[in-house]
C-alpha cells in the first residue's frame, strides 16, 4: 500500500531498476515473456500490483500517481519491444551466418560443347559473302573428270593436273570418277544447273581431297570457291570483292596485295596475299619472313570455261562476248590455321578433344 | 627455278635493289620465294608457273625485267668461227616421226674434253648443279640461260653417223644415261641410229653414245619435241628430267638454232673446241605464227581500267610481240598465248595488277542460305548447347558396308573406302583416341556425308548426324557421377526433335545395327519414317575399347529431316485457369513398354487430359519378380474454367479401367 506520492515514486524507481536488471540477461523470446509477466502481467505483474495499491491516496495524488504508473507501463512496454526487435535481428544475423557458403568453391557450369574450328571459320567466311548477296551452293564430293578438270580447261594430260594429285574411285559403271581436288567443280555444276539468264553470285564451301599427307597437307581438307558472273564484271570487281572480304574477316588494318599467277580456268589469274597478321608485316616464321601470307587464288573466268559449259548445255547461255566473271578459291583450313596459329593441319581431323576444346566454338 | 643475279645482269640492266626486283617480279607472276645472298651475288628462287616455260631460264626472266623497268634486253652474243669440213658431210639426220619431232637441229663440234673453266663451274655450282666436264657443263649452261635443252652425242658412237628420229618399237630397250635399262613402248620417241635407239627423245640421252674423256667429235642435238608426246612418254616411264620438264610444257620451236649458236660461241670462248661449218636443220613441220586481235574495249571490259594505247604497245613489244591488232604476232617462245584474252592478261600483268582500281559489283538479287543450310547451322547450335563437341573425320575409312565407294589409289592401305556410317569407324575411333589420352567423358557429334554406290551415276551422298556419349560430363563436387546411358541418347534425339520442329520421335526396340547392345538400342522413327537409330555399344565392343562405362551412339539421316524449313509455330491462347494433376501407380509386366501405358492412358482419359508422363519407376523390393511399378502423372486442364473434381475423377476411373484391361494393377486402389 502506497502511503504517499513520494513513497510511490520511490517504488517506481526501484521497480525500474529491477526491470533493467531483469531485462539485461533476457536472451530470447521466453526470457522476454517472463520479464513481461513479472512486471506487466495483468494478474501478478509488479506494475499491476502498484496500480492496485493506489486506493489509499487522495484523489489528486491518485491521478498523478496513475499518470506516473501509466508512463512507467509505456516505458517498460517500449523497452520490451526494443529488446525483442534487437533479439530478432541478432537471431536473423546468426542464421545468415550459419547458412553462409564458401562462394569460392567451383560453380555448376552447364555442359557446353564446341563447334569445330573449321566449321566456325567456314561460317565466318560464309557470313561475309552472305552479307554481299551470295548464295551457298553444295556440290558432290565424288565427281567426274568433266566437272573437276575438263570443263575447267584442264584436258587430259594437262600439266596443271600434276599440281593436284587425285584420288580415283573404283565403282562399277562410270570409269572417270574421282574425289574432287577442288571446289571449283561447283562452278561448273552451278552454271549447268542454273542455265537461265546468266547472273551468278555463289560460294561453294566443301571438302576436297588430294593425295598428300604432312603437317601442311591433309589428304582431306576444305575449300571455299566463289563465282560471280554477269555483264561488266572485271578485275576491278574481283579486287574490290576480295579486299572487302579479307578486311571484313581479318580487319581493315591489314593491307592486301595482288600478284599475277596461273590457273588453267582463269585468265588473268591473280593471287591475293594478306599482310601477315602475326607480325604486322614485319616478317616472321608464319609468313616465312616475307611479311605476306598467301591467302587465295583467283582470276577472271577463262572464256574456255564458259564455252565448255555452253557446249555441255547445247546452247549459248554464257556468251563470253557478253558476260565476264571472276572466281576465287581459298583453303578454309589455311584461314583457320592463320587465325588460330595452328601449325599442323592434321589436328583438325583427329577428333582430339584436347585440341578441340581450346576453341570457343 | 634458281636465277643468278649476276647472270641476269648480263642480259638486262638491273638498277633496283634485289629486294625490289624480287617484289616486282612477284607482282607480274614470277613469284620469288626466296633470295639467297652469296658473296658478291644473289640467287633468286623463282616459282615459275607451269604455263611460263619461257621464263624457266635467265633470258626469259631478263625479258620480263626489261619490260618492268622499261629497258631493253642486252644482245645475246652468238658469234663464232666455223672451221673444218661441212657438218653435213659428217652427220645426217632424218625425221621419221614429224608428229613427235617437228624440228631437229644439230651441229658437229670438234672438242677437247676437259674440266670447265672456273667461272663456268662456279656459276653452275652456285645454282646447285654439279660440274661434270666442259661439254656437259655447256649443255646445262645453255639450257639454264636460254631454256633449250641440248644433247651431246659422241659422233664416233653413232653407227653410220646417221641419226633418225622415230617412234620406239614396242618392247625395244634402251639404256639411259642414268644406267637404267628401259623397256620402251610404241608411244616413246627415240633418237636412233640405223637400228638401235641412242637417246630417249626429249627426256634423256642413252649410255651407248655418251660422251667421255675419249670423245673427239660431238653431234650436238637441239630439237623441238611435241609436248604431249614427251609428257606421256616421261610419265609412262616415271621419269622427270630438266629436259622433259621444259619440253612437255612447250619449248620454243625457234629455240634450237639460237641455242646451238650460243653453245658454239661459248665453246670457242672457253677454248674447248671448234664448230664445223653449217647448221643441220630438219624442219618437217614449220610452226605457223599466231596473229591475234586485241580490242581495246575487250581489254577494258576484262581489266576494268583503260590502259593507254602507247603503254599497251610498249608492254607487248617488250615481251616480243610484233605488229598491231588485229594481227599481233605472237613470239615463238610464247606457246601459252593463243587468244585475245591471253593478250589482255599480258597487258594487265605489266600495267600493274595493283594499279587497277577496286570496285564492288552491284548485287542484283538477294542471296542467303537455303533452308537446309539454315537448319544445319541450327542443329549444330542445339548440339553444342547440349554439351556435345563437334568432330570432323576423314571420309575414307578402313571398312564400310556393302555398296561402299572404293578408292583405286588410296593413300594408306588401311583407308581404301569411303564411309557408309559416321559411327564405326568414325566416332568410335575418336573415342578410342581420347580414351588413350586418359579422357573419361567423351560427348561428341559429327555432321557429314556418307557415300553409297549408285549404278551408272555419281555415288549417293547423304548428310548424316552421328553422336556418341560416354562417361560423366565434368562432375560437380556436390554431386554423384552419373555416366551416360541409353536415355541420354534417346533424350538427345527428343531435344533435337523439339528444337528442330520434327514430329515427336518414337523409339522402337530392336537391334538396328550389329555394333549395338540388342537390349539397349532402338530404331528412331519420326513422322512415320525411320530416320536413324540410337543405342549402347555392344558390351564386347566396349570391352575392346577399354571402356569402363557404356558408350551411347546414335545416327540420324539428315537429308530428309532438314530438307524443308518447318512451318512457323502457331500460337495457342493461354489458359485462364490453372490445371490439376493426378498420379497413378501402375504395376505391370516388365516387358510392357511404357509407351503402351502412355497410349492406353491417352486413349481412355478423354478430352480433358493435356499430358501424360512417367514420373517414377521401380522394380524389386516388395514387387514380384518380372513386375515393374510406374508412376504416371496425368495433367488435366480446361482453358476457360476450373475443373471439378468429379469430372477429373471420372477420367481417372476410365484410365484405371483401361489399364487394368491391359493387365496392369493400380496400387492404392
Amino acid at each position: 500500500m502506497a502511503d504517499s506520492l513520494e513513497d510511490l515514486k520511490a517504488r517506481v524507481r526501484a521497480l525500474k531498476a529491477d526491470f533493467e536488471a531483469a531485462l539485461g540477461p533476457a536472451g530470447d523470446a521466453t526470457g522476454l515473456q517472463s520479464v513481461r509477466d513479472r512486471f506487466l502481467g495483468r494478474k501478478a505483474g509488479a506494475v499491476t500490483a502498484l496500480l492496485k495499491s493506489l486506493g489509499g491516496l487522495a484523489d489528486d495524488a491518485r491521478r498523478e500517481a496513475g499518470r506516473e504508473l501509466n508512463e512507467l507501463k509505456d516505458d517498460l512496454e517500449a523497452k520490451l519491444e526494443a529488446a525483442k526487435t534487437s533479439l530478432e535481428a541478432k537471431a536473423g544475423a546468426l542464421r545468415l551466418e550459419r547458412e553462409s557458403l564458401d562462394v569460392t568453391l567451383p560453380g555448376r557450369v552447364p555442359a557446353r560443347g564446341r563447334r569445330h574450328p573449321l566449321v566456325s571459320t567456314r561460317e565466318a567466311l560464309e557470313d561475309v559473302f552472305l552479307s554481299m548477296g551470295y548464295e551457298v551452293y553444295d556440290g558432290p564430293e565424288v565427281e567426274d573428270d568433266f566437272h573437276c578438270f575438263e570443263a575447267l580447261n584442264m584436258p587430259p594430260d594437262h600439266p596443271a593436273r600434276d599440281m593436284q594429285d587425285t584420288f580415283y574411285v573404283d565403282v562399277p559403271g562410270p570409269s572417270d570418277l574421282l574425289l574432287r581436288t577442288h571446289t571449283s567443280s561447283g562452278q561448273i555444276r552451278y552454271m549447268l544447273e542454273n542455265a537461265h539468264p546468266p547472273e551468278v553470285r555463289i560460294i561453294c564451301p566443301g571438302k576436297v581431297y588430294r593425295r598428300d599427307n604432312d603437317i601442311t597437307h591433309s589428304p582431306m581438307f576444305q575449300q571455299i570457291e566463289g563465282l560471280v558472273v554477269g555483264r561488266g564484271i572485271s578485275v576491278s570487281d574481283l579486287k574490290g570483292t576480295i579486299e572487302a572480304f579479307l578486311h571484313r574477316l581479318f580487319g581493315e588494318k591489314y593491307p592486301v596485295r595482288f600478284r599475277c599467277s596461273y590457273f588453267p580456268y582463269t585468265e588473268p589469274s591473280v593471287e591475293a596475299d594478306l599482310s601477315c597478321i602475326v607480325c604486322d608485316g614485319k616478317g616472321c616464321r608464319v609468313c616465312k619472313q616475307t611479311g605476306w601470307i598467301e591467302i587465295l587464288g583467283s582470276g577472271m573466268v577463262d572464256p574456255a570455261v564458259f564455252e565448255k559449259v555452253n557446249e555441255h548445255l547445247g546452247r549459248v547461255v554464257y556468251d563470253p562476248e557478253e558476260v565476264t566473271g571472276f572466281a576465287f578459291g581459298l583453303g578454309i583450313d589455311r584461314v583457320a590455321m592463320i587465325r588460330h596459329g595452328i601449325d599442323d593441319i592434321r589436328l583438325f581431323y583427329g577428333g582430339d578433344l584436347r585440341f578441340l576444346e581450346q576453341f570457343r566454338g | 627455278m634458281r636465277i643468278l643475279l649476276s647472270w641476269l645482269r648480263e642480259h638486262v640492266e638491273v638498277t633496283v635493289p634485289v629486294e625490289t626486283l624480287a617484289a616486282d617480279l612477284t607482282e607480274v607472276g614470277l613469284a620469288v620465294d626466296g633470295i639467297e645472298n652469296i658473296p658478291g651475288d644473289a640467287v633468286l628462287d623463282i616459282d615459275v608457273t607451269t604455263n611460263r616455260v619461257d621464263c624457266m631460264n635467265v633470258r626469259g626472266v631478263a625479258r620480263e625485267v626489261a619490260v618492268l623497268y622499261k629497258t631493253s634486253l642486252k644482245p645475246l652474243d652468238v658469234t663464232f668461227a666455223e672451221t673444218g669440213a661441212l657438218a653435213s658431210t659428217a652427220l645426217t639426220v632424218a625425221i621419221d616421226a614429224p608428229d613427235l619431232c617437228p624440228r631437229f637441229c644439230a651441229r658437229v663440234l670438234d672438242v677437247k674434253m676437259g674440266p670447265s673453266p672456273p667461272w663456268l663451274r662456279e656459276r653452275l655450282e652456285a645454282l646447285g648443279q654439279r660440274s661434270i666436264s666442259n661439254i656437259v657443263d655447256l649443255t646445262n649452261y645453255v639450257m639454264l640461260e636460254l631454256g633449250q635443252p641440248t644433247h651431246a652425242f659422241d659422233l664416233a658412237k653413232i653407227p653410220g653417223a646417221a641419226l633418225r628420229v622415230r617412234w620406239a618399237r614396242e618392247g625395244e630397250s634402251l639404256q639411259t644415261l642414268d644406267g637404267v635399262e628401259r623397256k620402251l613402248k610404241a608411244s616413246h620417241g627415240v633418237v636412233s641410229g640405223p637400228e638401235i635407239g641412242l637417246a630417249l627423245a626429249g627426256i634423256m640421252g642413252g649410255a651407248s653414245s655418251e660422251i667421255g674423256d675419249g670423245t673427239r667429235t660431238v653431234a650436238l642435238e637441239a630439237a623441238y619435241w611435241d609436248p604431249l608426246s614427251i609428257r606421256r612418254g616421261a610419265r609412262a616411264l616415271g621419269m622427270h628430267t630438266e629436259a622433259s620438264h621444259r619440253f612437255e610444257r612447250g619449248a620454243d620451236p625457234e629455240g634450237p638454232v639460237t641455242a646451238l649458236a650460243r653453245f658454239a660461241h661459248l665453246l670457242q670462248k672457253i677454248g674447248a673446241g671448234t664448230t664445223r661449218p653449217g647448221l643441220i636443220d630438219v624442219h618437217p613441220a614449220p610452226r605457223r605464227t599466231a596473229r591475234l586481235a586485241l580490242r581495246p574495249e575487250r581489254q577494258r571490259a576484262v581489266l576494268g581500267v583503260d590502259v593507254p594505247d602507247a603503254q599497251r604497245r610498249q608492254i607487248l613489244a617488250g615481251l616480243g610481240f610484233k605488229g598491231e591488232t588485229p594481227a599481233i604476232e605472237v613470239p615463238s617462245w610464247r606457246g601459252d598465248v593463243s587468244r585475245e584474252i591471253d593478250l589482255v592478261e599480258e597487258v594487265g600483268r605489266h600495267y600493274g595488277i595493283n594499279k587497277i582500281p577496286s570496285t564492288l559489283p552491284p548485287a542484283r538479287r538477294p542471296g542467303g542460305l537455303r533452308p537446309a543450310q539454315v537448319l544445319e547451322r541450327r542443329l549444330r547450335d542445339v548440339l553444342v548447347g547440349a554439351g556435345l563437341s563437334e568432330v570432323v573425320s576423314y571420309s575414307f575409312v578402313s571398312r564400310a558396308d556393302a555398296g561402299a565407294v572404293r578408292l583405286s589409289n588410296p593413300l594408306a592401305d588401311n583407308q581404301p573406302v569411303l564411309r557408309t556410317s559416321l559411327v564405326d569407324p568414325g566416332l568410335t575411333d575418336v573415342l578410342r583416341l581420347n580414351l588413350s589420352h586418359g579422357r573419361r567423358d567423351v560427348r561428341i557429334f559429327e555432321i557429314g556425308r556418307v557415300y553409297q554406290v549408285r549404278e551408272g551415276q555419281l555415288p549417293r551422298e547423304d548428310s548424316r548426324l552421328a553422336f556418341l556419349l560416354s562417361g560423366t560430363p565434368a562432375r560437380h563436387w556436390s554431386e554423384k557421377a552419373r555416366p551416360a546411358d541409353f536415355f541420354d541418347g534417346s533424350g538427345l534425339v527428343e531435344l533435337l526433335a523439339s528444337a528442330m520442329g520434327w514430329s515427336r520421335p518414337v523409339f522402337e526396340k530392336g537391334n538396328p545395327e550389329p555394333i549395338l547392345h540388342s537390349g539397349r538400342s532402338a530404331a528412331v522413327r519420326t513422322g512415320g519414317q525411320q530416320v536413324g537409330w540410337v543405342g549402347a555399344l555392344q558390351p564386347e565392343f566396349s570391352k575392346d575399347l577399354g571402356l569402363r562405362q557404356e558408350a551411347i551412339v546414335g545416327e540420324l539421316v539428315l537429308s530428309e529431316l532438314i530438307a524443308k524449313a518447318p512451318a512457323a509455330e502457331r500460337f495457342a491462347t493461354l489458359p485462364t485457369q490453372p490445371g490439376t494433376s493426378r498420379d497413378l501407380s501402375v504395376v505391370c509386366d516388365r516387358g510392357l513398354p511404357a509407351r503402351d501405358i502412355e497410349s492406353t492412358v491417352r486413349g481412355a482419359a478423354g478430352r480433358l487430359l493435356r499430358d501424360v508422363m512417367v514420373s517414377d519407376r521401380f522394380e524389386g523390393g516388395s514387387l514380384p519378380a518380372g513386375k515393374v511399378s510406374l508412376t504416371v502423372t496425368l495433367r488435366y486442364q480446361e482453358k476457360e474454367r476450373t475443373l471439378t473434381s468429379e469430372e477429373v475423377q471420372e477420367s481417372v476411373s476410365a484410365v484405371v479401367t483401361a489399364l487394368k484391361g491391359r493387365g496392369a494393377e493400380i496400387r492404392g486402389e
